[in-house]
């Protein structure tokens, strides 16, 4: 008998495959930031004043709802579910939050104390799509798309009809203001970038989301509580979504269910276009962070390149379908359903 | 010397619907040995380490661990009790950072107002590292970034610390085929490690498929056949050697009665598949092989030796990376399992309610479901004809269905395989590929099953069968092919007046 048992052909030109593969990993890893800086390259060369300090603030700007919006999905999405509760549920906080302040419809006024009320509530449906998602064992995908169903239609009675307009002086200074240059909304969306990368470099539950993500049966032999994981995750979620719907009111000047529209399908393009896998347990917040300023580019240069918005929302069809193409594994034997 | 008994099992039984994996089996762990587990697949070592584990529970049977009762309900509580395992599968979280995964789950020490100490967890991982003699692996890189040898290696690292690091006294820790993907450096490594581990009074249990490793690392060896522990010996070089524990594995042949060699034909002179060098890397290389019209070839080999991919290959699921496969005298390309059928050849895959059966029809549904030409009238399926094929099938396969109508997912496992098998003859395919098709039926179907067999190659059909057992693979075959990793290593005739030996074609597996 040959004694060479442990060093096969086969064994080794597995083990140069795995060395490919992993290289190739890396390397896709590393595909959005390069992705980034051509388009700027590009748009700065073709787009008319796209490269201009002027430009750079409304580029700060315009990222900083969809990053805010993305960066509470990609827990969501990295541990392998969606979520699409943020359309009906962010209209909703828009709309209730402009009624709590000062506005031309009532008279609450609850003043600044108005905005961590809706933010809990926000929190408190998020955690409740949540449960139905990990303990009623639904689709997460189908009972988000419910919730959203009917926080929408509360949005519309909670204003019957006209939107409140707000009134307070302290929405007109957030929408208007800046700090060292840079607006208030977009410090919003900074810090929210950096608790959510705190959240998941410095904790456990960021591992815990990964783990998931990465193969839920691991994650439980290991001993991690999976519910719990879940359930944390939603609340993160939503504290996301109530900040956005009041960013939406700050933005808009007024409670419109129609401060949740289009937020979700850009975030979930961020972070895929980031890099964060659909399936889960790849990717993470400074993926989305590169994901979102790659989108964002993108629409900023189609205005400045004065490109009909409906091709726009075509162009961001196609970024999506190209990102999930490259992202998502391929292989004669997977089963995509 | 008197021995510290860590573990002890009493007439532990596992019973698995159709199958008894795990026959009263009693074995003593004690502090500081390494204890060599071996035995084909299927002998019942997996099912033994899983209840160790905690991962299953055994039917009957006692466990005691430090002399008291232990039965554990998972991994984890495993693991704090003292008994830890490295499986099979790695179970690293590939975006983690090596320190993030030695303590994924046990992260308590590390934390400071809430918040992960990342130094402080990088510091200790880098201590489990360096006792391990694997520094060169930084603690804060990701698991993605290393190679697959040294992802083994944290996967032990993370279990000898989460075992050791916990228990208070001596532990008990599994290796299930821990070396597969080290290299001769590697494993001189992890041996070291795993005698240092033995002389600080724990034990190791090391399961594998190469002799010559267990037979150098262990100090007491323990044969497993067909769910029984049927020989244990003290590893001394005077005894134990290759050929004993062939033997030992292997055990007595059953009579050729019941694979009705009588029936077994030479196989025509017409060669129906050819395979040139087929190669898929990293599977399996340079695989060539005739088959001829009537012939049963039966391939053997452990798992990883490459046989499955093979099977995959020929049926259209995988792409080879380089050789030919020549059907019927032609060069063929198998993009998909159906483009396979449509050149001839079908396999039969091994799970049932996973690949062979669609469990919410119709057994007449699913006896169509690979050649509706058949049962078409007016270009549209006919369910009377269809009906009608069931019944022929049903009789000439005895079949035990009270009507065609009957959905097969309430049917015997024997009774589905046969509705499988009706399928495949209705199928018209040349080139039969049969994985392991007698798994999960009981002895009585099995011998009905063997017949279809017999009748399929009668007809001039040709078969490859992956056999649940070695026995079955060399009685049912006229040739038998062995692998080991990813190599043809041998091929034996195997004509009815002179079956090869077991213990012959094992030597040439493992």
């Amino acid at each position: 008998m040959d004694k060479q048992v442990h060093t096969s052909r086969v064994g080794e030109e597995f083990a140069q495959e795995m060395k490919k593969q992993s290289q190739k990993e890396r390397f896709m890893s590393l595909a959005p930031l390069i992705i980034l800086l051509v388009l700027i390259v590009i748009f700065s060369v073709t787009a008319q004043g796209f490269f201009s300090i002027n430009n750079f603030y409304n580029l700060l700007n315009q990222a900083a709802i969809p990053l805010v919006m993305s960066l509470g999905l990609t827990f969501v999405i990295l541990m392998g579910s969606t979520d699409l509760s943020a359309e009906g549920l962010g209209g909703f906080i828009g709309s209730v939050v402009a009624l709590m302040v000062l506005n031309s419809k009532n008279d609450m006024n609850l003043g600044a104390f108005a905005i961590p009320l809706v933010v809990l509530i926000s929190i408190g449906v998020s955690m409740l799509s949540g449960l139905l998602h990990i303990k009623g064992k639904l689709p997460s995908f189908m009972v988000s798309y419910g919730v959203s169903s009917i926080m929408s239609g509360f949005a519309v009675l909670s204003y019957r009809g006209v939107p409140a307009r707000i009134r307070d002086p302290l929405f007109t200074v957030m929408a208007q203001g800046n700090f060292l240059g840079i607006p208030y909304l977009t410090w919003i969306a900074i810090v929210t970038f950096v608790i959510a990368y705190i959240l998941q470099n410095r904790t456990r539950f960021g591992s815990y989301v990964m783990a998931i993500g990465d193969n839920e049966a691991i994650a439980k032999n290991i001993g991690i509580n999976i519910e719990w994981t879940k359930f944390k995750v939603f609340v993160w979620l939503g504290l996301c979504i109530g900040i956005v719907g009041v960013m939406g009111a700050v933005r808009v000047g007024q409670g419109d269910v129609g401060i949740g529209s289009d937020l979700v399908f850009p975030a979930i393009t961020s972070v895929v276009v980031g890099g964060t896998s659909l399936s889960g347990g790849k990717g993470g917040v400074v993926h989305t962070l590169i994901g979102a300023f790659i989108v964002t580019v993108i629409n900023n240069a189609l205005v400045l390149l004065g490109v009909s918005p409906y091709i726009q929302q075509a162009v961001q069809g196609l970024i999506i379908l190209g990102a999930v193409a490259l992202s998502v594994p391929h292989g004669k034997n997977l089963i995509v359903k | 010397m008197e021995r510290k008994l860590l573990m002890s099992m009493k007439n532990i039984v596992k019973q698995y619907p159709g199958t008894l994996a795990l026959n009263d089996i009693s074995m003593d762990i004690y502090a500081g040995e390494v204890l060599g587990l071996i035995g084909e697949n299927g002998a019942g070592k997996s099912t033994l380490m899983k209840i160790m584990i905690g991962a299953e529970t055994a039917t009957s049977g006692e466990l005691r661990m430090h002399g008291k009762n232990y039965a554990p309900k998972n991994p984890i509580e495993a693991n704090a009790l003292g008994v830890g395992m490295v499986f099979q599968e790695q179970s690293l979280i590939l975006n983690l950072s090596v320190a993030q995964n030695i303590f994924i789950g046990r992260e308590k020490r590390f934390i400071r107002h809430g918040f992960v100490d990342r130094k402080a967890m990088n510091e200790a991982a880098a201590k489990v590292l360096a006792e391990m003699e694997i520094p060169q692996i930084k603690a804060s890189t990701r698991v993605n970034r290393l190679d697959f040898a040294s992802r083994q290696m944290v996967e032990i690292a993370k279990v000898f610390d989460a075992v050791n690091g916990e228990a208070k006294e001596g532990s008990v820790i599994l290796l299930d085929e821990p070396t597969s993907v080290l290299n001769a450096e590697e494993i001189r490594q992890l041996f070291k490690h795993v005698r240092r581990l033995c002389a600080a009074g724990n034990a190791v249990i090391f399961v594998s498929h190469k002799l010559d490793e267990v037979m150098e690392i262990a100090d007491r060896i323990c044969v497993f056949k067909d769910g029984c522990l049927v020989r244990e010996m003290e590893n001394r070089a005077e005894e134990v050697n290759e050929a004993v524990l062939y033997e030992a594995m292997v055990g007595r042949t059953a009579s050729n009665e019941y694979y009705q060699l009588g029936r077994q034909r030479m196989p025509e002179e017409t060669v129906v598949l050819e395979l040139k060098n087929l190669s898929k890397r990293g599977f399996f290389a340079d695989v060539s092989l005739q088959l001829h019209r009537g012939e049963i070839i039966g391939i053997c080999g452990v798992i990883g030796s490459g046989k499955e991919e093979l099977c995959a290959v020929i049926s259209g699921d995988e792409d080879p990376t380089s050789g030919e496969i020549v059907i019927g005298g032609k060069v063929c390309k198998l993009p998909s399992p159906h483009s396979a059928l449509r050149q001839g050849i079908l396999s039969v895959p091994r799970e049932r309610r996973a690949g062979g059966i669609i469990s919410d029809f119709s057994a007449y549904e699913n006896i169509y479901m690979s050649n509706y030409d058949k049962v078409k009238k007016n270009g549209v399926i006919s369910p009377k004809l269809a009906r009608e094929q069931a019944e022929e099938y049903r009789k000439e396969l005895d079949i035990k269905l009270p009507n065609v109508d009957q959905k097969v997912g309430n049917l015997s496992g024997g009774n589905a395989q046969k509705v499988v098998f009706a399928r495949v003859l209705a199928s018209d395919a040349e080139v039969l590929l049969l994985d392991h098709p007698t798994r999960g039926v009981d002895v009585g179907a099995k011998a009905e099953i063997y017949s279809i067999i017999r009748d399929i190659a009668n007809q001039g059909k040709s078969l490859i069968v992956l056999g649940d057992t070695l026995e079955e693979s060399i009685g049912l075959s006229n040739r038998v092919v062995v692998m080991k990793d990813g190599e043809v290593t041998r091929i034996f005739d195997a004509p009815p007046e002179k079956k090869p030996e077991q213990v012959d074609i094992v030597k040439y597996m493992m």
